[in-house]
């Protein structure tokens, strides 16, 4: 004990070196346990992207292109499967439920994806859970919307607020679906999935918006087309932040009445709740009572009856005669994918690895330099009765205690900056980073450091004990 | 008290030490005297138990040190002998205080004795310090960077004499002061160890002090190896 004192007193007299090694130890600690916090809450949340759905189904092609566009939404999908496919699919036998996906507009960056009210019922994320609305409902209107929980916090969204939807991923500048608005009828909470920066509309609005020629839907009988005011509807495009030049290039769509209008125009100050007062353009008049589906979608989401059915499907609709599809099983998908980056995190493993590595041989050879001008405190010590064991424990105490306090203070560091980064990650990435008690792997990591210190401690303790059999008390400096 | 007898140590193959016979009564105040290179520093880790001699004994205190192993040696030598060095004895992150005390995280006897005596450690560094004309309290918290040569070593022979230990060697403990300072150190050395009954070995290569000592040897007129040499 009084030699642990006495090596944490010559510590303090090295002030200067003792706080670098300190902080070059915690540095590393900090890097190393970062990176596995990191690696365990991306994988996390990678696996927990979707759960409870059996197969997922897309045309011929990479299946890990099918589970990045339908799963992560990322990358396009220029591929499509038959509408009646999709229905042949939902009434095999071995089919507890299934739900068509269709993707492949955008607002504002965020991803739209049509489906039907049983995606609801049966999508889930995690452990099993299903998304949850976090305000407004869910309506079964073909033209309300239901937005992720970030969408409508980036975007300032609120229940009632019209949106328009772009065609594509919205890099064709002027490719607005703006004949079929939408109302944002609810909010999802937050699942820290990809439904998060989506948005979610109806099968039907999706093939109202991409029906071949609008001019097909035209007036209704008994309507008539009259080209639009254009004043008070410049009044109520500006609302949705619409451009004046690309409203024109969709004028002719825009039939509206004049008594509608004027309607319309009277609840245009943002009384959105009650979307039963916006009044809808011809063509979605049209749309609604067509209640047209699409004839493509990209994706069906299945659910199987039982688990020993998978494989079967899966081969049922591989081969499937129709058309050339394929299935994955999205929980071995995500794995195979996962594995994948996994090679990343091995090189970043062996990279913080050196990083500690680095931080100890720091500290070994500011200890090693420092023996020199510690022979003299080693004689001194020696003369009133300290044994060359004692001089041994010296170097290994403060080689052990530097590690030690490098180590909580890395561990400190850590988690300050968990605490300060976890708000900005969850609102500006949608990566929720759980503040997790360490490990007993990370424990089992930090004993290993710990023990790395003392290890590499034995070389100036060898040293040191050497100098002080030999030079015993003679003062040789 | 002390006893050689025979005494050889060579290092590396090379005699350094060939004594026949040295003694020393309780109580003594002996003077060895030496140039730097006559062995004197090897003698002295040889008494202190530091260095083991090839040959011949060493008797302290009516103690065979041959017959105790190594961290035996190192606590007989905590335990009975007080040591002065020429100059920093002290460690320099540790307090006037703390550097005096430091014997007793060595030495439970002398701890003991210390308690004894004065009733604190703290109380005991006091009184060693004003015996030793250092009478200052503000001394004991400082750093003892912040003190004179001379108040270094006065502070250096407070921790020898801490806890009462039989024997105090000191190894040309002078030689950083100046005449004046010299003269008092070595008065008050003196004194101190002739109140509390410790037997001094000083040893110097300044033939000059010698006439304090009522008892003088010259380690070259002792050591074989050092005749030789001069032969």
């Amino acid at each position: 004990m009084a030699i642990l004192s006495l090596a944490f007193k010559s510590l303090l007299n090295r002030k200067l070196t003792f706080f670098i090694t300190l902080f070059s130890i915690a540095i590393s600690v900090t890097l190393l346990l970062g990176v596995q916090t990191l690696k365990t809450e991306t994988n996390n949340s990678f696996l927990k992207s979707i759960s409870g759905t059996d197969l997922i189904v897309g045309s011929r092609g990479a299946s890990s292109q099918l589970l990045l566009s339908t799963v992560f939404h990322i990358g396009n999908t220029p591929n499509t499967i038959e509408y009646k496919t999709y229905k042949k699919l939902s009434e095999a036998p071995a089919v507890d439920w299934a739900v068509p996906i269709s993707l492949g507009d955008s607002h504002k960056g965020y991803t739209v994806m049509g489906t039907d009210l049983s995606f609801y019922d049966h999508f889930s994320y995690a452990n099993k859970q299903k998304l949850r609305v976090q305000s407004g409902s869910i309506d079964e209107d073909i033209f309300a919307i239901v937005i992720g929980s970030e969408v409508a916090k980036k975007l300032n969204y609120k229940i009632g607020d019209r949106v328009i939807v772009t065609h594509g991923g919205g890099e064709i500048e002027g490719h607005h679906h703006d004949n079929i608005p939408f109302y944002i009828s609810a909010i999802l909470a937050p699942s820290f999935t990809a439904i998060d920066q989506t948005l979610i509309v109806s099968l039907e609005a999706m093939a109202a918006m991409h029906t071949d020629n609008h001019d097909h839907f035209g007036a209704l009988p008994g309507e008539t087309i009259l080209p639009s005011d254009h004043d008070g509807h410049a009044a109520h495009e500006s609302h949705e932040d619409h451009d004046h030049e690309e409203h024109v290039a969709h004028e002719s769509h825009e039939d509206h009445d004049h008594d509608d209008h004027a309607a319309h125009e009277a609840h245009d100050d943002h009384d959105h709740t009650a979307h039963s007062a916006h009044q809808d353009t011809q063509d979605q008049r049209v749309a609604r009572l067509l209640k047209v589906k699409p004839e493509k979608i990209n994706a069906v989401f299945i659910g199987l009856t039982s688990p020993q059915a998978i494989l079967g499907m899966q081969s049922y609709i591989n081969n499937f005669k129709e058309e050339p599809l394929s299935a994955i099983i999205p929980s071995i998908a995500l794995q195979e994918l996962w594995e994948f980056f996994s090679l990343a995190e091995v090189a970043l493993n062996i990279v913080t690895v050196f990083v500690v590595l680095v931080g100890l041989l720091g500290m070994l050879s500011i200890i090693l330099m420092s023996l020199n001008e510690r022979r003299r405190e080693m004689a001194i010590l020696r003369s009133v009765g300290a044994r060359p064991g004692h001089i041994f424990g010296l170097i290994i105490g403060e080689a052990g205690f530097v590690c030690l306090s490098g180590i909580l203070l890395g561990v400190a560091l850590l988690y300050i900056l968990l605490a300060i980064l976890q708000a900005p990650l969850a609102a500006h990435f949608g990566f929720y980073l759980d503040i997790n008690m360490l490990t007993s792997y990370d424990l089992g990591i930090l004993a290993i450091i710990q023990l790395s210190a003392l290890v590499i401690a034995l070389i100036p303790g060898w040293l040191i004990y050497k100098y002080s059999l030999s030079d015993g008390m003679s003062i040789k400096f | 008290m002390i006893n050689l007898s025979n005494l050889r140590f060579a290092w590396q193959k090379e005699a350094i030490i060939d004594i026949s016979s040295l003694n020393v009564k309780k109580g003594q105040h002996l003077f060895i005297q030496g140039p730097s290179g006559s062995g004197k520093s090897t003698l002295l880790n040889l008494l202190g138990g530091v260095l083991t001699p090839q040959s011949g004994d060493i008797e302290i205190l009516g103690q065979q040190l041959d017959e105790l192993s190594a961290s035996q040696k190192d606590s007989f030598r905590a335990n009975h002998i007080g040591f002065i060095f020429q100059q920093f004895n002290l460690i320099p992150y540790l307090s006037v205080i703390d550097n005096i005390t430091l014997p007793c995280t060595f030495s439970a006897p002398r701890k003991a004795k210390a308690l004894k005596r004065s009733g604190s450690l703290e109380k005991e560094a006091t009184r060693l310090l004003a015996a030793l004309g250092l009478d200052d309290a503000d001394l004991l918290k400082r750093s003892v960077n912040e003190l004179s040569v001379g108040q270094q070593q006065r502070v250096a022979a407070a921790r020898a004499m801490l806890g009462s230990p039989e024997i105090i060697i000191a190894d040309e403990p002078t030689s950083a002061l100046d005449n004046d300072h010299r003269q008092a150190f070595i008065k008050i050395l003196f004194e101190e160890c002739q109140k509390e009954e410790i037997t001094l070995i000083f040893v110097s290569h300044d033939s000059t002090l010698k006439d304090n000592f009522t008892h003088q040897v010259n380690l070259q007129d002792i050591n074989q190896v050092a005749i030789k040499e001069t032969l």
